[in-house]
């Protein structure tokens, strides 16, 4: 079996959980999925959950990409169809969702990953 | 100096247009304050929290909480114990004394609807934000502070004010960085039977950080909010019902006894039947009451000194600490936790009490969306059964709101702005409706200062955003040699 590690980002750093699976890796989307489901954060509908790599996933991604306001060495991971390999260490933000009643947990449980638009 | 660090940042992390998890970070000249640590009461687990990943606790050097209700402070141990953070923690004395006994219940209480006098920990039941040892370990940190007297913290000052909210309850001014800030927390401008009204504090804010609970509303006079509760009280006795009122275990608790105990003295004919109080915290707390009198008002420091004996020793008031010893065959009143019917014990009676039109429920308190006391309210014919969800219990029980919540209304937050007299204004702790008038009525209010130097900003943020705020009378610059 296989795991992926993951903190809440204002957890202390030894506060590691795990989510486990079958594969090489999951998806964003089955994470932030998974992630949503074992803390029970199924709820609020105007919460927004948003991953960050430690670490460079996937090497075109990471050029020059400050994206989430963290601090650096963090990437966010914004593509639902991004593969996170096992073993990876990645961050948790739970955040009020800009967008009213709009978070996006309801999507991950229920919905479809978001297709990338290539380009945009 | 960077031009940021000239702006104070106000971080909202929760209480932002709604009622619960209150959380806010101020960020000035290098100092981080936050204020208050609680829980969201119609949430549980990590969703109940403050949007904590969206700031780097382990900056905060000074973390104040206003008082020991759940939505203020509930989430302190987590913040101690699993995050960064790594500042010192104030509360009052009392505060501290409650609060221990309130979250060691919250923690306790894994199984919601069983445990009869603890029903507190139902008001927001999760056991896994942190443990005893968590609490514990956390709680001989925590430092206490007394009303009136300044704690200095690596030049950051701050006062403790009567809040007049519940016992312990404070306001607090605080300055940094040479700005003052005044954070209201939950409070009160009316003096009721043993609590005073919160004080205006001596100096001038820059900033006024303000709860708007109730925003434009104005409230019924005491007495009479005091006559309809015993009235209805009275009548649904004298109909052969039952009278359910759910209640935060302690702090409004208390004022409700007073009434009530007062009320059966002079009722002989009510006299023979029972007013249940269940809650195990209350017997637990009263020595912090006690030893606390000289905190309140005359009123009950005269009590005291009259009858040399604990006044919130009740004589009609049965203390209930176990469901068995209650007994429910006839009229009588129980007074029970959580105060919003989310889970727990008032759940259960509500459920049981449900279907008889002689029976009444009285919502004293404020009522958060998304809980049973919310809904209730508006009177629908039918009730889901907490046990089995897909039960349906038939609502004929009659519902009241009288509230004796102990938060201003707008005249009297209006009255308290004006007397504080702040450049700016955040508003908090409200939900986004009652805040929003407040907000217009207050810039209209102050209209006639737009565009003046002595212009009056009004903010209310939303949760996970950041404020940046100018205070222009800082940049004055000091005459040399003074
Ligand atoms: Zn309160
Ligand atoms: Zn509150």
């Amino acid at each position: 079996m296989a795991v992926i590690y993951y903190r809440f980002r204002s957890q202390k750093p030894d506060h590691i959980a795990t989510i486990k699976f079958d594969g090489t890796g999951l998806t964003v989307f089955e994470l932030k999925r998974d992630i949503i489901l074992a803390n029970n954060l199924l709820h609020s509908t105007d919460v927004d959950i948003v991953l960050y790599s430690t670490e460079d996933i996937q090497d075109t991604k990471s050029w020059g990409d400050q994206s989430g306001g963290s601090s650096s060495g963090e990437r966010e991971l914004d593509d639902d169809n991004e593969v996170v390999p096992r073993s990876t260490t990645v961050l948790v933000r739970r955040t009020m969702t800009p967008k009213k009643n709009k978070g996006n947990v309801q999507r991950y449980v229920a919905g479809k990953p978001r297709l990338q638009v290539s380009g945009a | 100096m960077s031009a940021d660090n000239e702006q104070l940042q106000f971080h909202c992390l929760g209480g932002g247009n709604e009622v619960g998890r209150s959380c806010h970070i101020l960020e000035y000249k290098d100092k981080v304050v936050m204020l208050d640590a609680g829980v969201h009461p119609a949430y549980s687990g990590l969703e109940s929290l403050p949007f904590y990943d969206d700031f780097d606790l382990s900056r905060v050097d000074i973390l104040l909480i206003s008082h020991f209700h759940l939505d203020h402070a509930a989430s302190l141990p987590y913040v101690m114990q699993h995050t960064n953070f790594k500042g010192r923690v104030f509360m009052t004395y009392p505060t501290k004394a409650i609060y221990k006994w309130l979250l060691n219940d919250f923690v306790r209480v894994t199984n919601l609807s069983e445990n009869v006098g603890d029903g507190s920990g139902g008001e927001n039941a999760n056991s896994f934000l942190y443990t005893d040892e968590d609490l514990r370990e956390s709680f001989d940190k925590i430092e206490t502070i007394d009303y009136h007297s300044t704690v200095e913290v690596d030049g950051v000052k701050f006062t403790a004010y009567h809040a007049g909210h519940v016992l312990g309850a404070a306001m607090f001014f605080i300055e940094m960085g040479g700005l003052k800030i005044l954070f209201t927390g939950d409070y009160s401008r009316e003096e009721d039977r043993h609590l005073s009204s919160a004080e205006v504090p001596h100096k001038r804010p820059d900033l006024l950080i303000t709860e708007s609970t109730f925003g434009t509303a104005t409230h019924i006079p005491r007495l009479e909010r005091e006559h309809k509760l015993t009235k209805m009280i009275h009548s649904t006795i004298q109909q052969g019902g039952r009278c359910l009122l759910p209640v935060f275990a302690l702090g409004r608790a208390q004022e409700i006894l007073l009434i009530l105990d007062e009320y059966w003295q002079e009722h002989k004919d009510l006299q023979k039947y029972p007013i249940y109080y269940a809650s195990g915290l209350a017997k637990k707390c009263m020595s912090v009451y006690e030893r606390y009198i000289y905190m309140m008002n005359d009123h009950i420091k005269a009590k005291m000194a009259e009858t040399n004996t604990n006044p919130f020793f009740f004589k009609f008031i049965k203390n209930l600490t176990s469901m068995d010893r209650m007994n429910d065959s006839g009229p009588c009143v129980l007074i029970a936790s959580p105060g919003m019917l989310q889970s727990g014990l008032s759940r259960r009676v509500l459920e049981k009490w449900s279907p008889d039109p002689r029976n009444s429920v009285i919502l004293t308190g404020y009522s958060v969306d998304g809980t049973m006391a919310k809904n209730i309210v508006r009177e629908p014919s039918e009730i889901p059964s907490l046990t089995n969800s897909e039960t349906m219990i038939p609502r004929r029980i009659s519902v009241e709101e009288i509230s004796f919540a102990a938060h201003v209304d707008f005249e009297q937050n209006a009255e308290f702005i004006d007397l504080v007299n702040p450049k700016t204004i955040v508003l908090v702790h409200g939900d986004s409706n009652p805040m929003g008038r407040l907000k217009s009525a207050l810039l209209s209010k102050y209209q006639k200062l737009r565009s003046t130097d002595k212009e009056i900003k009004i903010y209310n943020p939303k949760n996970s955003t950041v404020l940046s705020l100018e205070f222009k009378a800082q940049k004055v610059a000091k005459v040399v040699g003074q």
